[in-house]
């Protein structure tokens, strides 16, 4: 309940406060985002398995969000942030949708 | 044991907002710097797409401007020739004695208390100015009569004096005359000419040379009732 209630107050205030993201954290931010909605439907997932544990949970959370930032940086800096953030994107994409087949199990049972 | 789970709870929801805080920053900020979050390889791309873009608009811009030049260049020639024409009309203006006119020549009095001089005698003496070059010829009667000479002036006597093209003219006469003075003044002085004619009448004729007269009569232009410009092809 109180997860759900930070969501909430979370995008309300992205939508009342304007403001721009720093230029430095610009080409992270969507990785992070990804990254972080992995970390979500996981937890999500660990619910429903009836195995969820807040400590698990943040520490994916975080470390999700920075390893993502980490790799793309890198790749930044090896100059192929573009196929490395396209890379990501594609494993936390794969790794969301099977979070989310889980998921579907437990809700549908099918 | 309460408060391990709250506490969690509190991580889990700051977490997830903070989540939803920034996916909705992401999803707003999107539309806007475009150019700030591309890479390397697409702003090249994007640079090269605008490079190319820019050397076409440079080379309409080019384009344009020649236009631009001929038709100001275009506007230019049809001023002067507009000018010329102008030029032209003022010049034919003068010649057909529809326009006052100035400038050097004499002016010649003629005296003929016996009333006895010919039309044929002024005539002849207009004749003779138009050989010496006159290019405007008045000719002014008493009274402040006068008549501008023009291509189809004509001059018939008519009782105590002349009509020069309608209007009645008295001694004494003035003819005032633009042309090179010299020649015109010789002309006047010719054998047979105006000067003999008049003395052998009894009058007396003044030749006054000038660097500046003006004629200032003005012929009343009709337009031709019969004769009209023959087609181009069949003047040659």
């Amino acid at each position: 309940m109180i997860p759900a209630l930070g969501l909430l107050l979370g995008i309300v205030a992205g939508l009342v406060f304007d403001v721009s993201v720093p230029l430095a954290l610009q080409p992270y931010l969507p990785i992070a985002v990804v990254a972080a909605l992995d970390a979500v439907f996981g937890g999500l997932r660990a619910v429903m398995d009836g195995v969820f544990d807040d400590k698990v949970f943040v520490v994916s959370f975080v470390a999700n969000v920075l390893i993502a930032a980490f790799i793309v940086f890198l790749g930044d800096q090896l100059g192929v942030g573009a196929q490395l953030s396209t890379a990501v994107i594609v494993v936390l994409g794969i790794r969301i949708f099977t979070n989310v087949a889980t998921i579907r199990r437990h809700l549908f049972r099918a | 044991m309460r408060a391990r789970p709250d506490l969690g709870q509190g991580a889990v929801a700051i977490l997830v907002g903070l989540l939803g805080f920034t996916a909705v920053l992401q999803v707003r900020g999107e539309d806007e710097d475009l150019l700030n979050r591309a890479r390397r390889a697409d702003l090249i791309q994007i640079l090269d797409g605008l490079t190319v873009r820019g050397d076409q608009l440079e080379r309409q811009v080019a384009e344009l401007e020649a236009d631009r030049r001929e038709l100001a260049s275009g506007a230019d020639s049809e001023q002067a020739s507009l000018e010329q024409t102008a030029t032209l009309a003022r010049q034919l203006a003068v010649l057909a004695g529809t326009a006052a006119a100035t400038g050097p020549g004499i002016v010649v009095t003629v005296n003929d208390p016996a009333g006895s001089l010919p039309a044929r005698a002024l005539f002849s003496a207009v004749q003779e100015l138009r050989s010496a070059g006159a290019e405007a010829i008045e000719i002014a009667g008493a009274d402040d009569q006068q008549a501008r000479v023009v291509a189809s002036t004509y001059v018939v006597d008519d009782g105590s004096g002349v009509e020069v093209d309608g209007v009645h003219l008295e001694a004494p006469y003035r003819f005032t005359v633009i042309g090179e003075p010299q020649a015109l003044t010789e002309a006047m002085n010719f054998p047979q000419g105006l000067v003999d004619t008049v003395t052998e009448g009894g009058g007396r004729v003044t030749v006054t040379q000038d660097d500046e007269v003006v004629v200032d009569a003005v012929h009343e232009s009709t337009p031709a009732e019969y004769a009209v410009p023959a087609p181009e092809e069949d003047a040659g």
